[in-house]
C-alpha cells in the first residue's frame, strides 16, 4: 500500500481505486491507485518513464476518450461526482479542468484568436469582453509586454517558451479550476524554463495544479506535494519538503537519489 | 589499379550516366516545350479566342467553343470532386484513422488512381451515357470527378495525417468539440496542403482526353448546354490535329499549347505552394 500523507486543504480531486487500461493491453497501465488533490496547491507526479503518470494526468480530462477502446474503473472525484462515467460531459468537463502539454500547441492561428479560442466555444462572441479578457490571460501567463503590439501576427512566429506561455493564457482564459501540466518544459532552455515555473507557482492562488515531471529539481522547486510513481502504482505522495529529506519508502528514497530511473 | 584509383573511376562512370540520363530526359522536356511553343504561338491570335469552331477553310474559327466547354466540364467536376475528396480524405484521417475499413480505402483509392483514365470513361459511358441515350458534358465531368477524387481524398487525408495529434488533443483539451477541432484547428493547419492537393487534382484532369472521348464527346459549335454533347480542349485538340486540314491543324497547335500553359500554371502554382510550406 501507499504512504499517504493526510492533505491538511480542501481536496480538488480525489482519485479511488483507480485502474486505468489502454486499448488492446493485457494487464492495466495504472492499477488500484488512491491519491488525493489539494486544492489550491502543485502537485508534481514523478517516477520514471513509463510508471503511468503521464497517464494518469491524461485522465483527468479524459483526453484518453478521444482513443477508441481505453478503460477507466474505479473513480476520480472532481466536486464530489465521479468524472469517470461514460455520461460525463466531456466538453464542460474540459472547460473546468485544463492541459498544457509538453510541446507547446499554438493553434494555427494569431496570437489573439489563440487565447480568444477557448472563449468562443464557450459562444462569447462580445468584442469588448473578449480583448478585456485575453489582455488579462496574456498578463497572467506573463507574456502581454511581449505580444502586445503583434496580437494579430501568427502564433507560430513566436519562439518556444514564448508559444508555452501563450498555451498557459489560453488555458487559463477560460478560467479552469484545475490545470493539468505534462512535462511543459521539457522543451524549453532553462531560462523559458524558469519562467514557466515561476507562472506556475503564481497560478495556484487561482487554480489546483498538477504538474508531470521527469525533472526532480523542477518537483522540489515549484510543488507543495509530490507523488512518486512505479510501475502503475503511487508509492508514495507526501509533503514535497519532507519528501525530498524524508521519504519513508525504500523506492522513493532510491529514485530520488538517483539508484534508478 | 589501387582501391582508391578503382572507386574514383567508378564514381566517374555512374556520374556520367546519371547526367546522360538527366539530359535525355530534359533534351525531350524541352524538345516538346519548345515546338509547342513555335507553333503554338503562331497558331495564336484574338480570334481564338473569339471565334467558336467553323468548317476548314473559313477565316473567322477559333476555340471558343472548346475553351468554354472545357472550363465547363472541368469547373463542374471541381465543384463536385474537390468538397467530395476533401470530406472523404477527412473522414479517413479524422474518423476512421487506421482501421481496417480506412486502409482498405485508400487501397481502392491508390488503385483507382492508377486506373487508366479510358477505362474510368468507358464505365461512365455504361452508367450514364447509356441510360440518357446520348453523350453530355454532365457525363465528362462525372468521368472527370471520379478521375479527381481519388487524388484529392489521398492528398487531403495524408496532409491531414501530418498535423501532430497534440494540436488537435490541445483543442479537445480546450472543450472544444470533434467537428469544431477539425474545421477550425486541424485544417487550418493543412490547408497549404489541401490547396496543392486540390491543384494537382485539377491539373490531373484537365489534361485528359480518352474519358471525354466516350462521355461529352464533342461539338464543333458553341453549346453551354450540359445536357449536350460538348466540346473540350483535349478531344478538339485530337480532331483538329488529326485532320487533313492545314487551317485546323493550327488551331490544334494553339489548343494544345494553351492547355500545356493551363496545367503548367497549376503546376507552377502548387509547387510554389509547397515550398512556401517547406519553408515554414
Amino acid at each position: 500500500m501507499a504512504t499517504i500523507t493526510q492533505i491538511l486543504e480542501e481536496k480538488a480531486l480525489e482519485v479511488k481505486n483507480f485502474e486505468f487500461t489502454y486499448a488492446g493491453a493485457d494487464a492495466p497501465s495504472i492499477k488500484k491507485l488512491d491519491m488525493p488533490i489539494a486544492k489550491n496547491s502543485i502537485t508534481a507526479l514523478i517516477g520514471p518513464s513509463g510508471c503511468g503518470k503521464t497517464t494518469l494526468l491524461r485522465s483527468f480530462n479524459r483526453i484518453h476518450d478521444l482513443y477508441p477502446g481505453n478503460k477507466y474503473e474505479g473513480e476520480i472525484l472532481f466536486k464530489d461526482r465521479n468524472i469517470l462515467t461514460p455520461k460525463e460531459d466531456l466538453i464542460n468537463l474540459r472547460i473546468k479542468i485544463g492541459m498544457i502539454f509538453q510541446k507547446p500547441t499554438a493553434f494555427p492561428m494569431s496570437i489573439y484568436d489563440n487565447v480568444a479560442y477557448g472563449m468562443r466555444l464557450q459562444g462569447i462572441k462580445n468584442k469588448t469582453e473578449l480583448e478585456g479578457r485575453v489582455e488579462k490571460a496574456l498578463t497572467d501567463a506573463a507574456i502581454w509586454k511581449e505580444v502586445k503590439d503583434r496580437l494579430k501576427h501568427d502564433a507560430n512566429g513566436l519562439s518556444g517558451g514564448q508559444q508555452q506561455r501563450l498555451c498557459i493564457a489560453r488555458a487559463i482564459a477560460v478560467e479552469p479550476e484545475v490545470l493539468l501540466f505534462d512535462e511543459p518544459t521539457s522543451a524549453l532552455d532553462p531560462i523559458s524554463t524558469a519562467g514557466i515555473e515561476e507562472l506556475v507557482v503564481e497560478l495556484k492562488e487561482k487554480v489546483s495544479i498538477i504538474i508531470v515531471t521527469h525533472n526532480m529539481q523542477q518537483a522540489a522547486r515549484v510543488s507543495d506535494y509530490t507523488g512518486f510513481m512505479y510501475l502503475g502504482e503511487l508509492i508514495e505522495l507526501g509533503r514535497t519538503e519532507e519528501m525530498f529529506v524524508t521519504p519513508r519508502e525504500k523506492l522513493t528514497e532510491e529514485y530520488i537519489t538517483g539508484k534508478f530511473g | 589499379m589501387t582501391h582508391t584509383e578503382k572507386r574514383i573511376l567508378t564514381n566517374k562512370i555512374v556520374m556520367t550516366l546519371s547526367t546522360l540520363s538527366a539530359m535525355v530526359g530534359m533534351t525531350f522536356l524541352f524538345w516538346i516545350l519548345g515546338i509547342l511553343v513555335i507553333n503554338g504561338i503562331d497558331a495564336l491570335n484574338w480570334t481564338i479566342f473569339s471565334e467558336a469552331g467553323a468548317p476548314p477553310g473559313y477565316e473567322e474559327s477559333g476555340l471558343k467553343h472548346a475553351l468554354i466547354g472545357q472550363l465547363m466540364i472541368v469547373g463542374v467536376a471541381t465543384f463536385a470532386g474537390v468538397p467530395l475528396g476533401i470530406l472523404a480524405g477527412t473522414y479517413l484521417s479524422e474518423y476512421v484513422q487506421q482501421s481496417k475499413l480506412a486502409e482498405t480505402i485508400r487501397d481502392i483509392s491508390d488503385i483507382m488512381m492508377s486506373a487508366p483514365s479510358i477505362v474510368i470513361g468507358a464505365f461512365v459511358y455504361a452508367i450514364v451515357v447509356a441510360p440518357m441515350g446520348h453523350f453530355s458534358g454532365w457525363a465528362g465531368s462525372v468521368a472527370l470527378t471520379i478521375i479527381m477524387l481519388p487524388i484529392i481524398l489521398r492528398t487531403t487525408d495524408d496532409m491531414l495525417q501530418l498535423v501532430p495529434s497534440t494540436l488537435r488533443e490541445a483543442a479537445f483539451a480546450l472543450g472544444a468539440p470533434k467537428y469544431k477541432v477539425i474545421m477550425q484547428v486541424v485544417y487550418r493547419g493543412a490547408k497549404v496542403g489541401i490547396l496543392t492537393g486540390v491543384l494537382l487534382g485539377v491539373a490531373r484532369v484537365a489534361g485528359e482526353t480518352a474519358p471525354l472521348l466516350f462521355t461529352s464527346f464533342n461539338d464543333n459549335f458553341l453549346n453551354t448546354d450540359m445536357n449536350q454533347p460538348m466540346a473540350s480542349l483535349t478531344v478538339t485538340m485530337f480532331n483538329y490535329a488529326t485532320s487533313p486540314y492545314e487551317d485546323w491543324q493550327k488551331l490544334g497547335w494553339a489548343a494544345a499549347f494553351i492547355l500545356s500553359m493551363f496545367i503548367l500554371g497549376l503546376n507552377i502554382i502548387a509547387r510554389v505552394f509547397l515550398m512556401k510550406k517547406k519553408g515554414k
